[in-house]
């Protein structure tokens, strides 16, 4: 299923495009997000709890920025293994477009699971998925403001 | 006699369940018992690139970690279809490999990779976590229709373009010819919708190797135990047949899904060998959705002709049928001969030809549910029947009683020779009983309180006790459909009836027992009726497609005869009186037309203290017998719906079911109105609620109670139920079985009766509200515009 | 492990239990009471109803150690000695059950049903009420009979 949406992040577009590349950031605004370990270039191993429906797992697995376009887009993908409970995997299209002082970050989120989570819980990954990329970008706006404040 | 053939007697076997002491496999537990957890694939489609089993083995209480590597290298066999159905072109089948522990390969999810063996139940789950399985994906589909296209992933290198068979029956041409030249032609397309079988118990096994006897125990949830030894001996190679001692104790119903032998069952007899101990796996309710075979999932186009009197002259169908990511043990005869033979329904029809696709897909395997088959040709021949009827702007009533098949007996065009029936019978009861001729003003009332009210009818034929086994076998059955008895009189004359069927629900320990004292005029509690343990009876096919009543209990009248004969020799000894003049009746043998009288418990001391027997007799009163049918048996029947339905929101209530049925002669009514009753349930399931859908990834959407849309008391009503008679010519009590017509005859009425209320024949099952509420208005719509 | 004392059909019981151990696991495993079923694994099958404090509860959905100290019924105590629970006198008669997986907790439900209505029950309730409980044998037909049956004779005595 595909979700998206657009936010105005009060910082400059450049900033922006920094702070999307910061994997400090990055362990900040992922929902539940416990460990965010650069491994290669773009590339990071990450821990993260998530509770969909009845299900709570925490998921191992791998974050890679690609298909940048310097300061325009990229897309952040995630694929993670929570055991018995199943796969999750998915990812985000990132576009920046300059507004004034601020950009306004539009995006687009893929969500694909399977093992327990789907057969548990499908009827709630659409709306979950939505939560968990709010929490992402409204964290991610947060963190833009206390930048720009600094 | 109160208790014999016709009677309605309550069951021996309920008080053992009203009061929490039945015995189902669950409830057993072997001394050291261990207990097995099975990892499963979470992609549809995988490579397994690798196993690591060494956390897993260290965590506290397991016993053993085993993969399919193991499994195959000590030379348990892959897991077959067991009815060979080739081709039109002769090509074999293509059987793809199934290991019940997948080795390179995942096919489903749900698909078992790994068993854990732990101490506890919990601790072989979490070993089971602690299983890292790293997989690489591979592209999915879950559609029939899209496997068979260009470019779709292939599962089985055997089965290229993921077909299974292309197999036809009838003559295309002639067929062809007839529906070129009718007066009236309609064509329909059908989906007949994936579902998931939900017995409320879920399988289940123990099995126990003793190292010393190398003998293998396995308790199992089965349908058929002795089968399931056959296959597990013959075929999987885990232990020869004396050495395997198969047990279906209590089983918490079946519905077609506990024929088949499963990966787990097979894994677990392996592991109990391999950890030299007790293995003891349950299902939960998720695996059961995941992983007991799936029913119907079929996609159909049909064309049928009608001359300018309405009689039908040809028709046309094609199938393509989901067979899922394996050939499950009777997968191949459920959309073949278990459906196409059928297509004739109640209808005199010179020409039929259909064509079957049988297809391979990334979910789990489809096999026989409930009718197998058969409901997927009521359905279609009813739907488009009814649908013939609305547009050619005749009576549905009227244009069936023009075809019906009226002579008997008579030889269809796809194989089956209806031996009896009277459909006009039970078409005239059922539209009496449900008032069908005065739907007008009911329609007219329910208008006036804004509900749309309708009215639909079905007529269908099935075919049970599937026979004789020469036939089956030479249409590709791996075995032969008959069955067993044995009757073991003791001494003090009392009876126990040994029998190859297996009740899980029925109430075979009641209705074979009334059996006995319809003969001997004994109480049915002096019958005990002993099945499901491959150690105590000698063998047996098992209970599935209605087959317990026609063939079941045949082979326990054929040993009754016997019985019967033998006692009645030492009673005409001990009286002194001719063979021929004994008669046997209300626990008396007796000298007909004298006063000479002896109490059967007499007669059968008699036969074991054998002191004074005919020369030349063996000692003894005990029988056994096989009975091979001469003939399918066919159940017929009329079911009536009627539905109102809510426009604003498409909610649909059944407001009245009635159904009439000819099952031949009926050895219990209440037991054969509870088997009606719960066929009519899932017959309504499927039509309205039940559905089993996979995501395009493979993924199960509905894999709990939460989203798999079980009937429950609300959705149903209470029902109409009647019977008419035709005994069946072609065993001697002339049963025709009454297991499955519920779930055959119902859903075509049903959506009948929806599409009547909606005015839009354009409805698929389930007609959920928000499907009917998009129906009617589709309907309403183009109605204004024109 | 937590030590949890419980009546259970009368008689008082005893057992070390795991936090996480429910009330079900228990009485099948711990109580070797196998009567009480379990059907699905979140809780809407209702094979695994028993009776606590008086009240009908999916005993799949409690934890063992949330019984503590309570007065348990299970399907084994139902009855009287040898004298059937009206409830399941009724249920033989009208052939409520067939496989009798769900038969217990349709059982243990109804008599719950029927106290909580005093007796005073229609088709329509019986049906609504039994909304969680689920039989795929007997299409209810029969079993909507048994518990007005056993309802009728019930109030009929009381």
């Amino acid at each position: 299923m595909d979700i998206g949406g657009e936010y105005l992040v009060p910082a400059s577009r450049e900033i922006v495009w920094e702070m999307l590349n910061d994997p400090e950031v990055l362990a900040q605004c992922i929902p539940g997000c416990e460990e965010l370990e650069a491994t290669a270039e773009d590339e990071f191993t990450a821990k993260v709890v998530l509770k969909i429906g009845p299900v709570k797992a925490k998921f191992s697995g791998v974050v890679t920025l690609s298909d940048k376009v310097h300061p325009e887009s990229y897309r952040l993908s995630g694929e993670g293994k929570g055991g018995i409970a199943g796969f999750a995997k998915g990812g985000a299209n990132i576009r920046l477009e300059e507004s004034g002082s601020d950009t306004k970050l539009t995006y687009e989120v893929d969500v694909q699971v399977g093992g327990k989570i789907a057969q548990l819980g499908s009827r709630l990954i659409a709306s979950t998925s939505k939560k968990l990329a709010s929490k992402f970008f409204i964290t991610f706006c947060e963190v833009a403001q206390t930048r720009v404040s600094a | 006699m109160s208790e014999g053939i016709g009677a309605r007697v309550t069951r021996k076997e309920d008080k053992r369940f009203i009061t929490g002491h039945g015995r189902y496999t669950d409830d057993i537990v072997e001394q050291n018992q261990t207990y097995a957890a099975f990892v499963r694939s979470p992609h549809a489609h995988a490579e397994i690139l690798s196993i690591d089993r060494d956390a897993a083995k260290a965590m506290p209480g397991v016993i053993d970690v085993l993969d399919g590597k193991q499994l195959t290298g000590d030379g348990i066999g892959n897991i077959i279809c067991g009815w060979t159905v080739n081709s039109k072109d002769g090509t074999p089948m293509a059987m793809g490999a199934w290991s019940a522990l997948a080795t390179q390969y995942v096919r489903y999810v749900g698909d078992a990779v790994v068993i854990v063996v732990a101490e506890t139940q919990d601790q072989a789950r979490e070993a089971a976590e602690a299983v890292v399985i790293d997989y690489k994906e591979l592209p999915a589909v879950v559609s029939a229709v899209e496997a068979l296209q260009d470019g779709a992933p292939q599962l089985h290198p055997e089965a290229p373009n993921n077909q299974i068979f292309d197999w036809e029956i009838g003559d295309e041409a002639p067929t062809d010819e007839a529906i070129a030249g009718a007066a009236h032609v309609v064509e329909m397309d059908f989906t007949n919708n994936r579902l998931s079988p939900n017995p409320m118990e879920p399988r289940s096994a123990i099995a126990t190797y003793n190292a010393i006897e190398e003998h293998y125990t396995l308790y199992t949830t089965s349908q058929n135990p002795h089968v399931a030894r056959l296959i597990l001996s013959a075929f999987y190679q885990v232990a020869p047949e004396h050495k395997l001692r198969v047990i279906a104790p209590d089983v918490g119903g079946g519905f077609g899904s506990k024929i088949y032998v499963y990966p787990e069952e097979i894994a677990c007899l392996w592991a109990s060998m391999k950890t030299n101990g007790s293995v003891k796996w349950t299902s939960d309710r998720t695996e059961a959705f995941l992983t007991d075979a799936h029913g119907r999932d079929h996609v159909s186009t049909a064309k049928i002709g009608f001359d300018k009197d309405y009689k039908i002259v040809g028709l046309k169908v094609d199938t393509i049928a989901n067979l899922g990511a394996y050939m499950s043990l009777f997968s191949s005869a459920t959309p073949t001969y278990l459906y196409a033979t059928l297509l004739s329904g109640q209808y005199n029809i010179a020409n039929i030809h259909a064509n079957v696709c049988t297809v391979y897909t990334n979910t789990v395997p489809v096999d026989a549910y409930r009718g197998a088959g058969r409901p997927e040709a009521s359905f279609l021949i009813e739907r488009l029947i009814e649908t013939s009827a609305r547009q050619l702007g005749i009576s549905p009533v009227e244009l069936r009683r023009k075809n019906f098949v009226t002579e008997f007996p008579h030889q269809t065009p796809v194989i089956m020779a209806y031996d009896t029936g009277d459909f006009e019978a039970h078409l005239s009861d059922a539209m009496k009983a449900a008032d069908w001729d005065g739907i007008a003003a009911r329609k007219a009332e329910a208008e006036s309180r804004g509900k749309l009210r309708g009215i639909g009818m079905s007529c269908y034929i099935e075919a049970c006790g599937i026979a004789p086994s020469a036939a089956v076998g030479s249409l590709g059955a791996g075995v032969g459909l008959w069955e067993s008895a044995e009757v073991r009189v003791n001494p003090v004359g009392t009876i126990e009836i040994l029998t190859g069927s297996h009740s899980h629900g029925q109430g075979h320990e009641t209705t074979f027992a009334q059996l006995v004292c319809d003969r001997f005029g004994l109480p049915i509690d002096n019958v005990q009726v002993i099945h499901g343990d491959t150690d105590k009876v000698q063998f047996g096919m098992g209970t599935y497609g209605s087959r317990s009543g026609a063939v079941g209990m045949s082979a326990i009248a054929k040993a009754l005869d016997k019985v019967e004969a033998k006692a009645k020799k030492i009673a005409a000894h001990l009286m002194e009186a001719d063979e021929g003049d004994i008669v046997i009746e209300n626990g008396e043998v007796k000298v007909a037309g004298t006063d000479k009288v002896l109490g059967w418990h007499e007669v059968c001391l008699a036969a074991y203290m054998a002191h004074n027997l005919p020369e030349g007799m063996e000692p003894g009163l005990k029988e056994g017998a096989f009975y091979d049918p001469a003939n399918f048996t066919f159940p017929s029947g009329t079911y009536i719906c009627e539905v109102e339905v809510d426009p604003e929101t498409g909610t649909t209530d059944i407001v009245q079911f009635t159904a009439v049925d000819d099952f031949g002669v009926i050895i219990n009514p209440m037991i054969v109105e509870g088997q009606v009753h719960g066929g009519l349930a899932q017959g309504i399931g499927q039509a309205m609620l039940e559905h089993a859908i996979y995501d395009d990834n493979g993924q199960l959407l509905t894999a709990s109670y939460m989203d798999y849309c079980m009937p429950r008391a609300d959705n149903l009503p209470s029902f109409t139920i009647g019977h008419t008679t035709t005994a069946c010519p072609s065993n001697p009590l002339g049963i025709k079985g009454c297991g499955e017509a519920g779930a055959i005859g119902s859903p075509p009425a049903i959506i009948n009766a929806i599409t009547d209320a909606i005015g839009n024949n354009n409805l698929s099952m389930p007609a959920t509200p928000q499907k009917v509420w998009a129906a009617y208005n589709a309907a309403s719509t183009k109605q204004a515009a024109e | 492990m937590t030590t949890i004392n419980m009546t259970v059909n009368g008689k008082a019981v005893s057992g070390e239990v795991e936090d996480r151990t429910l009330l079900v696991e228990f009485i099948r495993e711990g109580l070797r009471l196998t009567g009480t079923h379990v059907g699905c694994d979140t809780s809407q099958c209702g094979a695994c109803v028993v009776h606590v404090d008086g009240k009908a509860i999916k005993s799949c959905t409690m934890l063992a150690v949330q019984a503590d100290g309570t007065n348990v019924v299970t399907i084994e105590g139902l009855a009287n000695g040898a004298d059937l629970h009206p409830v399941q006198a009724a249920f033989k008669e009208n052939h409520g059950l067939q496989c009798g997986f769900c038969t217990p907790g349709m059982i243990m439900s109804a008599a719950d049903m029927i106290e909580r209505y005093d007796g005073k029950l229609d088709e329509a309730t019986i049906r609504a009420e039994l909304e969680g409980n689920i039989c795929r044998c007997t299409g209810y037909h029969n079993i909507v009979k048994s518990i007005q049956a056993a309802a009728d004779e019930m109030s009929k005595s009381a």
